[in-house]
């Protein structure tokens, strides 16, 4: 605590430190193999996405680029054969 | 030989006998145009995530074969010819595979699969009745 109170009070002395939270994130395809990237298998896939359909930016879910790319590949391609929607209408 | 596969949609308002046809149909084209059907997958009826050609259902097949480059042209002009079938999408597996070894690995996976399946469909039911106990408590 007490080290927090002092970096406080030098962001507010200098105006320009923003306490940010870090909080590690690990690409999860990384993590486990057993995880395969399938545009066969929308359940994994809809993981990925928002409510509306979009697909989830690496920067929220924490992928790698590599593993990123193809998942939105994936995801195309599920859209493409009516396994996931390209967008939820807002009735539903 | 190139290793594809074909994902398609038919009309979910036919009969099981008119989807074998169709089903059947493609196997024979793909063997005719001197490819070599792996596996076929049916998916069966789905609900669809929007509306193709106004069905809110689609039976989907999932067809795994080898052939070289030419087929692929081939089986889709006849799918995009075909009423019954609502949407198909090709995607190259590999570029090099021997169709027998696929064959066999096919086979082996179809028998590992039906094993895990019904291990699965026991650990499924079991955690039903866990959860199912859970509410009670």
């Amino acid at each position: 605590m007490a080290y927090g109170r002092t970096f406080h009070q030098n962001g507010n002395a200098h105006g320009r430190f923003k306490r940010t939270y870090h909080r590690r994130k690990v690409c999860k395809f990384c993590a486990d193999s057993s995880l395969v990237i399938d545009y066969k298998d929308p359940r994994t896939l809809r993981y990925f996405t928002t409510e509306r359909g979009k697909i989830t930016p690496s920067r929220i879910s924490g992928n790698c680029a590599k593993h990123q790319r193809e998942l939105a590949l994936a995801i195309k391609r599920a859209r493409k054969m009516a396994l996931l929607p390209y967008t939820t209408s807002l009735v539903r | 030989m190139k290793y594809y596969e074909t994902l398609y949609l038919i009309n979910p308002n036919l009969s099981d006998e008119e989807n074998h046809d169709i089903i059947n149909r493609f196997n024979e084209l793909i063997e005719k145009k001197g490819g070599v059907v792996i596996r076929v997958d049916e998916w069966g009826k789905k609900t669809l995530a929007y509306t193709v050609k106004k069905f809110d259902k689609g039976y989907y097949v999932l067809l795994q074969y080898c052939g070289d480059g030419t087929i692929v042209p081939q089986i889709e002009r006849a799918m995009q010819l075909d009423e019954r079938i609502l949407k198909y999408q090709t995607i190259k597996l590999s570029d090099h595979e021997n169709p027998e070894e696929l064959k066999a690995k096919a086979e082996e996976n179809g028998k590992a699969d039906e094993q895990q399946s019904g291990d699965t469909e026991k650990a499924t039911s079991g955690e039903e009745s866990k959860s199912g106990n859970d509410q009670e408590g």
